[in-house]
Parts: C-alpha cells; sequence; structure tokens
C-alpha cells in the first residue's frame, strides 16, 4: 500500500508537468454475472508507453475497446484528449478516432482486401484530416516502407506470414498519423525473434512520430523493453503500477507471478 | 427473442439503407459476388429441376392423354413457385452461409471492429450493401433459373414429344398471366431481403471463437430455409387476397 | 480488387439479360392478353355464362382474338358480357356475328366462340353487341326434339291400333262412319297428321342437310356444339327416329285413307255395324289424342325449326314477348 502511494504522488508529479492524453475513471464493465472491470483506472501521459499486463481474459481487450467506443462502458468515465468518449456524437467520435491508431490482438487483416486496399480503407472516411489534396498511392507506400513490406502492395493477406501480417496491420494504423497508437497484444501469436521485430519496430515508430502508446500484452520480454511504465491488471482492477523494475521486485504474489520464469 | 433481435435489425437496416454515404463500390462488389458467382448453381439445379419435373409428369399426363399441357403446367409451376423457391433455397445454402461465415469471422478476427475505428460504419459497409444485394440479385436469379427450368423443361418435350421451341414456349407464355409473374417477382425480393437480413444478422453478432462461425453459418441457412418458407406460405395468401380485390 | 472492369462488365451483362428475360416475359404475357395492342370491346348477353371468367379468351372462328373483360348481370336473368377484341380482326368480324360459350377442350377454360352469321352484313364497330346462342338452349331443344318423336312414336302405333281394328272388325268402322261428327274428327286429325308429317318431313330433312354441312363446315353454331359436346350424337339418334316415325305417320294416313274411300264408295259397308260401345269408346279417346299429339308436334317442329334455322328466333320471340307483356301492363 506505500508503494501504491508513492506511485501515486509520483503520477501527481508528472499530471503538473505533462499532459494526460488519456484517462479511465472508475471503470466497470460487466458481461451478465461475468465482473470484467472492476472500478478500473488508468491515465495515459503525452509521449510516454504505458504497458497494461494482465492474464488472458482479465479483461485487457474489453477495457481498451471500452476506451474507442467499440464496447459500452456500464459505468466510469473515459476522457480521450480532453473529450469524454461516452457522451460524443458519432461524427465526432469518429474524428477523435482518427487520432487514435488500433493495432487489433490477431492484426485483422480485411481479408477479402489486397495489402493496399486495406491501407486505403481507413483513408476512406479520414482523408480529410490528411489536408487537401493528399495521395494514397503515396501515402500507402509510405507506409508500407516504413514496415519494410513495401513490396506486398498487391497481395492479399492470406499470402502473408503471421509477422508479416502484423506489420501491415501497423502500417494501416499508422496511415493516419495517430496520436495515441493503442497495441493489443502486439506480440501475440507470433515466434520471439519475430515478436522482436515488432516491438523494434513499435520504438522506432515512437521515436519518429513522438506518439502516445498504451501497450495491452501478457509478454514480459514485450513489457521489459518497452515499458516506461507498467499497470498489472488482475481481478479487473488497476492492482499495481510501476516501471518494470519496480514491479518486477515486488513481494506480492499475485504480481510476481506474472515476473516468474 | 432472436425474432425480436432480428426485427430490431431489419429496423435499422431500412434505417441505414437511405442515409449517407452510399457504399456503392462495395455494393457491386457484392452484386457481383453474389449474382455472377451463383449463376452456374443456380442454373444446373433450374435444368435439371425442369427435367425431372417434365420426365416425372410425363407418364401421368400421358394417361390422360394431356401430354399437351406439360408447358402450361410446368410453366405455371416454375414461375409460381418452382423457380422462386428452389433458387432461393440454393442461394440461402450459398450466400446466406457465405454471408454468416464471412461476417462472422470478420467479427471474431475483429475486423469489424477495425472498420468501425476507422471511421466506416460497418453496418453500412457490409450489411446495408449485403443486403442489398441479395434483395436485388435473388430476383434475377430467379428469372435466371426459371428460364433455365423451363429450358430444361422444353429440351425433354422436344425429344420426347417432338415438340418445337415456338410451340412450347408459346404454350407456356399462354398459360402465364400478370397474377403468375408479379406475385412471383415480389415474392422474390422477399426472399432476397431474407436470405441477405438472416445471413448478416447471424455473421454480425457471430459469437467469439471459430466454433461461433460455423453456428453462425449453419444457422444462417436453417433460419433462413424456414423463414423462406414462412414468406412462402404469407405470399399465398397475400396473392390470394390480391386476386380476390 | 483485381479485375474489376471485367467483374464490372460481367455484372453488367448478368443484370441486363435478367432484366431483358423479365421484360421480354411480361411482354409476352402482355400482348397475350392485349394489354399492348389497340382493343375494341363489344358484348353479348347470355341467359348462362357456364363460369366464363374475367381473361378468358375469345376466339372467332377458332383463333384467339381477344379476352373476356367484364361481366355483369343486366337483370335477374341475363348476363353481359364484355369483351376486349384486338383491333387487327375487326374488319372479319360482321354485325350478324354470334357469340357461343363452350369449353376448351374437356376440362378445360371457358372460351367465348365468335361465330360468322349467315350472310353479309356490316363490319361490326366498337361497343357494338351481337347476337347470342346459349348452349343451355339447345339442350332443351334436344330434349323437346326427342319427346315429341316419342308423341309422334305413340301417335303412330295408336293409328296402328285403330287401322288395324278397321281392317279386323269392319264393324267398328261402320259405327264409326255412321257418326259424322267422329268421321268428321277423323278427316280433320287426318289432314294435320298429314300437315304435321308433311313439316317433319321437311325439317328432318333439313336437319339432315345441316348436320351434313357440319361435317365439311365446322363454323357454325351447332358446329361448335357438335363437335365439343356428345348432343351431336344425341341429336342424331333424335333425327333418325323422327324421320323413322314420320314414315310410320305417313304410312298410316294412307291407309286411313284407302280405308274412307272405300268406305265412302261403300258395298254393303252397313252389313258390318254392330253396336260396340266399348270400341267406340276407346277410338273416340283415341282420335283426341291424335289430335292433342299433332298439335303438340306441330308445335315442337315449330320451335325446332327456327331454332336451327333462324337463330335469335328465340330472342326476338321473347322481345316480343316482353313487348306485348309491357303492353298488356301499360
Ligand atoms: N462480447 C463479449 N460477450 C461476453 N463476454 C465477453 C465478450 N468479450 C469479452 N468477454 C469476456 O470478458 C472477459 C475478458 O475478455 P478479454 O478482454 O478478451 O480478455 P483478454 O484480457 O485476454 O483480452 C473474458 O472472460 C470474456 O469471456
Ligand atoms: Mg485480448
Amino acid at each position: 500500500m506505500k508503494k501504491q502511494q508513492a506511485i501515486l504522488e509520483k503520477d501527481k508529479k508528472k499530471e503538473s508537468s505533462e499532459e494526460v492524453v488519456l484517462e479511465l475513471q472508475d471503470l466497470n464493465k460487466s458481461f451478465d454475472d461475468n465482473h470484467v472491470l472492476k472500478h478500473f483506472s488508468m491515465k495515459l501521459y503525452k509521449g510516454e508507453n504505458l504497458v497494461v499486463m494482465g492474464k488472458s481474459g482479465s479483461g485487457k481487450s474489453v477495457m481498451i475497446k471500452c476506451l474507442v467506443g467499440l464496447m459500452e462502458a456500464d459505468s466510469g468515465k473515459i476522457i480521450v484528449m480532453h473529450h469524454d468518449i461516452t457522451s460524443l456524437n458519432q461524427e465526432s467520435l469518429d474524428i477523435l478516432r482518427a487520432d487514435i491508431g488500433f493495432l487489433f490482438q490477431g492484426s485483422a487483416l480485411y481479408d477479402s482486401m489486397t495489402v493496399r486496399e486495406n491501407l486505403e480503407f481507413p483513408l476512406r472516411h479520414h482523408y480529410k484530416k490528411l489536408g487537401k489534396n493528399v495521395n494514397t498511392e503515396t501515402l500507402v507506400i509510405e507506409a508500407l516502407k516504413n514496415v519494410g513490406l513495401a513490396h506486398t502492395l498487391d497481395l492479399m493477406p492470406a499470402e502473408l506470414s503471421g509477422g508479416m501480417q502484423r506489420r501491415v496491420a501497423l502500417a494501416r494504423t499508422l496511415i493516419l498519423q495517430p496520436k495515441i497508437i493503442l497495441y493489443d497484444e502486439p506480440t501475440s501469436g507470433l515466434d520471439p525473434i519475430t515478436a522482436k521485430e515488432i516491438i523494434i519496430l513499435m520504438q522506432d515508430i515512437q521515436k519518429k512520430y513522438n506518439t502516445s502508446s498504451l501497450i495491452i500484452t501478457h509478454d514480459v520480454d514485450c513489457a521489459r523493453v518497452i515499458a516506461d511504465r507498467m499497470i498489472l491488471l488482475i481481478d479487473g482492477t488497476n492492482y499495481a503500477e510501476g516501471t518494470f523494475e519496480e514491479l518486477s521486485a515486488s513481494k506480492d504474489p499475485k504480481v510476481k507471478a506474472f515476473f516468474k520464469q | 427473442m432472436e425474432i425480436g433481435e432480428l426485427t430490431y435489425f431489419t429496423i435499422r437496416f431500412f434505417k441505414e439503407v437511405f442515409r449517407r454515404p452510399y457504399e456503392f463500390k462495395e455494393f457491386l462488389r457484392q452484386c457481383y459476388s453474389i449474382g455472377n458467382r451463383s449463376l452456374l448453381l443456380v442454373g444446373i439445379t433450374g435444368f435439371i429441376i425442369g427435367l425431372v419435373l417434365t420426365l416425372q409428369t410425363r407418364p401421368t399426363l400421358m394417361e390422360f392423354g394431356a401430354v399437351s399441357w406439360m408447358p402450361s403446367m410446368v410453366g405455371i409451376s416454375i414461375v409460381r413457385e418452382i423457380g422462386p423457391m428452389i433458387t432461393a433455397l440454393v442461394c440461402a445454402g450459398k450466400i446466406g452461409s457465405g454471408i454468416g461465415a464471412e461476417l462472422g469471422s470478420m467479427r471474431v478476427t475483429e475486423q469489424i471492429d477495425a472498420m468501425e475505428v476507422s471511421g466506416t460504419n460497418p453496418f453500412k459497409y457490409l450489411v446495408v450493401t449485403r443486403v442489398m444485394a441479395t434483395t436485388l440479385m435473388i430476383p434475377l436469379l430467379v428469372i435466371f433459373g426459371d428460364a433455365i427450368a423451363l429450358y430444361g423443361s422444353y429440351l425433354v418435350e422436344h425429344l420426347k414429344g417432338d415438340v418445337s421451341f415456338a410451340l412450347y414456349f408459346n404454350q407456356v407464355f399462354d398459360s402465364l398471366e400478370f397474377g403468375d409473374i408479379v406475385p412471383a417477382t415480389v415474392k422474390s425480393f422477399f426472399f432476397g431481403l431474407a436470405i441477405g437480413l438472416v445471413g448478416c444478422f447471424k455473421g454480425y453478432y457471430c459469437k467469439k471463437g471459430t466454433a461461433g462461425v460455423g453456428i453462425a453459418a449453419n444457422s444462417a441457412v436453417v433460419f433462413t430455409s424456414l423463414l423462406l418458407f414462412i414468406i412462402d406460405f404469407i405470399a399465398v395468401f397475400v396473392a390470394d387476397i390480391f386476386y380476390d380485390l | 480488387m483485381k479485375n474489376t472492369n471485367s467483374q464490372k462488365i460481367r455484372l453488367g451483362l448478368f443484370v441486363i439479360i435478367g432484366t431483358t428475360l423479365f421484360v421480354l416475359a411480361v411482354y409476352l404475357i402482355g400482348q397475350k392478353q392485349n394489354m399492348f395492342q389497340n382493343t375494341f370491346t363489344i358484348s353479348a348477353y347470355f341467359q348462362n355464362v357456364n363460369g366464363l371468367q374475367k381473361g378468358n379468351n375469345v376466339r372467332y372462328s377458332g383463333i384467339n382474338i381477344g379476352t373476356v373483360k367484364n361481366i355483369v348481370m343486366t337483370n335477374d336473368s341475363t348476363i353481359k358480357v364484355d369483351m376486349n377484341i384486338e383491333e387487327g380482326i375487326i374488319a372479319h368480324i360482321k354485325k350478324n356475328a354470334i357469340a357461343t360459350i363452350g369449353s376448351d377442350g374437356l376440362v378445360g377454360n371457358m372460351i367465348v366462340n365468335i361465330v360468322p352469321g349467315k350472310g353479309t352484313d356490316e363490319v361490326i364497330a366498337d361497343g357494338d353487341i351481337i347476337a347470342s346462342y346459349s348452349k343451355i338452349g339447345a339442350d332443351d331443344i334436344l330434349s323437346t326434339l326427342s319427346v315429341s318423336s316419342e308423341n309422334a312414336a305413340i301417335l303412330t302405333s295408336d293409328l296402328i291400333k285403330i287401322t288395324d281394328a278397321m281392317i279386323k272388325g269392319k264393324g267398328t268402322l261402320a259405327v264409326l262412319l255412321n257418326d259424322t261428327i267422329m268421321a268428321k274428327e277423323l278427316r280433320q286429325s287426318v289432314t294435320n297428321l298429314k300437315v304435321a308429317s308433311r313439316d317433319a318431313s321437311n325439317t328432318i330433312s333439313e336437319i339432315n342437310q345441316i348436320i351434313t354441312s357440319l361435317k365439311t363446315n365446322d363454323n357454325t353454331v351447332l358446329g361448335m356444339l357438335l363437335n365439343d359436346s356428345v348432343s351431336g350424337q344425341n341429336l342424331k339418334v333424335i333425327v333418325s327416329n323422327l324421320e323413322a316415325s314420320s314414315k310410320q305417320i305417313q304410312n298410316v294416313i294412307a291407309n286411313i285413307d284407302t280405308t274412307i274411300v272405300d268406305f265412302n264408295s261403300g258395298d254393303g259397308a252397313y252389313n258390318y255395324i254392330v253396336n260396340d260401345t266399348t270400341l267406340v269408346n276407346s277410338l273416340q279417346s283415341t282420335l283426341k289424342n291424335i289430335n292433342e299429339g299433332t298439335d303438340k308436334f306441330n308445335q315442337n317442329m315449330e320451335a325446332l325449326k327456327h331454332n336451327f334455322l333462324i337463330r335469335g328466333y328465340f330472342r326476338k320471340l321473347e322481345k316480343q314477348k316482353e313487348k306485348e307483356e309491357r303492353k298488356k301492363q301499360q
């Protein structure tokens, strides 16, 4: 408890100096009798890489989907860049979403479309955001180059390996140049080497565009490399917060369980 | 309970159909994959139905010396009932399950969520286009199915009874009336609507996991087929009422 | 999407061919129902339409020329049938054409047959009313025909009995001839019979003529009747019955004539006069029968003649009757 208080103090300090881009307050979400999220709160500061770790089935995806309005929370406040998304209409929500990149757990590439069409898809609605006369062609190629897959332009997702799919998905997430990127288990389902490649790519992007990232994972290696700060989601609530080092040194058995190798 | 949800889904469809933006390109793509890609299947089934119907009826009609009635009889039964129903059932199997599985897997792999966060209304992009496409393509497929079934029936008559093409189709159109073709066409639109709506509904609200996709595809076919018979039943009543007026 | 353009073309073809097929079907059906053709309307009155419905075909000499547009009751016994007729056929239908209702095959739909009338007349015009001919009426005539032939047969057998009696027992005849009233009656009956049998044989020969003409030409009303029903066969049987009985009647008359002539020139006829009252009585009633029978026979023959030869005679008669009734009422 002392530690948590310490963290909270540290938070307060940060708050004064840094801008909060994303905030969850007292979020509750249940499916029938399954109370997935109980009083979950969290803040994401500008430019930081926040890792939320939790067992599978602990409600990480539910939490992140509530963040972008894909799911409706039962109660609680969700504030994204000073907007309470629960009170937004569809149009302003869409405009806000253009500033949030979302990398889905299984890549979620549209498998009836080519890589090019996949990347063009977000531009259908949000091309306005990028200004006057953007050339979608160059945008798409540039985004693909960023992830090193320019040659896959006219392939179908099914023709790509899992790692390549993930990278294409990343390129699709980046094409709108979001200010916040939400990663839902970016390394899940990939072999360690490919996972590492993805992590390096994520770091590159963070440097290049100075984005704020919320990374959800149950992969300790991933967290170790990328986390500026971590939150442990246990029993539907923010059980512990801190840097990787702080949490890995914790004596709490529930926390310890995550870092056992 | 499911019927309530489906009703809500249908209402939502009609609300969004007329609202901009129209996903015209995707609509055309769906028309192609629903219309053209089913043509062969519908054609083969129609042809066989035409053949079989004629071959089976022939001995009975011959007993009464009424083989010359074949074109009228087959024509009316195909145009009024068999053509629309068989085509719709075949399409429920092919298109309904296809849509159920496709949208189901899109739901499970979060592609639908991905669409939503990238600012495209997935209901409009996926559901409205598909339902519109089935609603407009099924009647066309029914027309093709009818035509091919009648051609199959003509072939039998031609080979067995030496009936000429002109005579056969002259007799078919002699016996047909607007009272046959109009209800059948209207019915076909509803068949298309049902196939699209149920397929999309099952897929759109697919349960997580690959099992969910299977269930979505399967129950889309089962539910659609049942619905087709119910619509057919209602259509007969409604057509009767209109006839009486 | 690869090949989007070829897909678009194929989709376009699919839609165009599909709609063309549909439009073609609609057009063909519409053509059969005269939807896209200029039509004019003619009407006919019937007593009975035998289940005719809107949309049933109208045929002229066997060709489909239109459809039934409307069927309305105009009063408790008359039904007006309006028919849409193709304009192109107008030049061929004359005002004296006759409409009948028949069936298309043994179990087929009801149809209206229009047959050309005899002789020439003006070309029909829009809104005209043509004469009709009820099949039911024909059946009625056939039944009266058979009744009259039965009557004739009874009559003949009675006469035969009389002449037999005359030949066998000449005494009866003497009684008979003594009674002058009775003799007058007998003579009257014989002349009646003569007239009747002459009429009958005329009618029969005319009917026979019609029947033979039917074999070569099916376009008459009777042709329609005879060819699509069993009544043709009935008619033939009745006609031959009639023929046979009229021959018999003629024979009987000849017999009576000779007997009377013999009697008049009479040698010793009075010898045979006896008082057989029963025989006289029976003879009297027989003669009554003969009178009644010949009257009926004549009536029947008259009706028959007018019906077959002068079509629409019944209608005229009815109208006359109606007029008379109206006059009476007034
Ligand atoms: N749409 C849904 N309907 C019902 N239950 C759901 C739904 N989505 C998630 N859940 C439940 O919520 C819990 C958390 O799921 P999820 O957030 O996907 O886990 P994870 O942390 O592995 O991403 C699970 O128990 C799951 O069964
Ligand atoms: Mg998850």
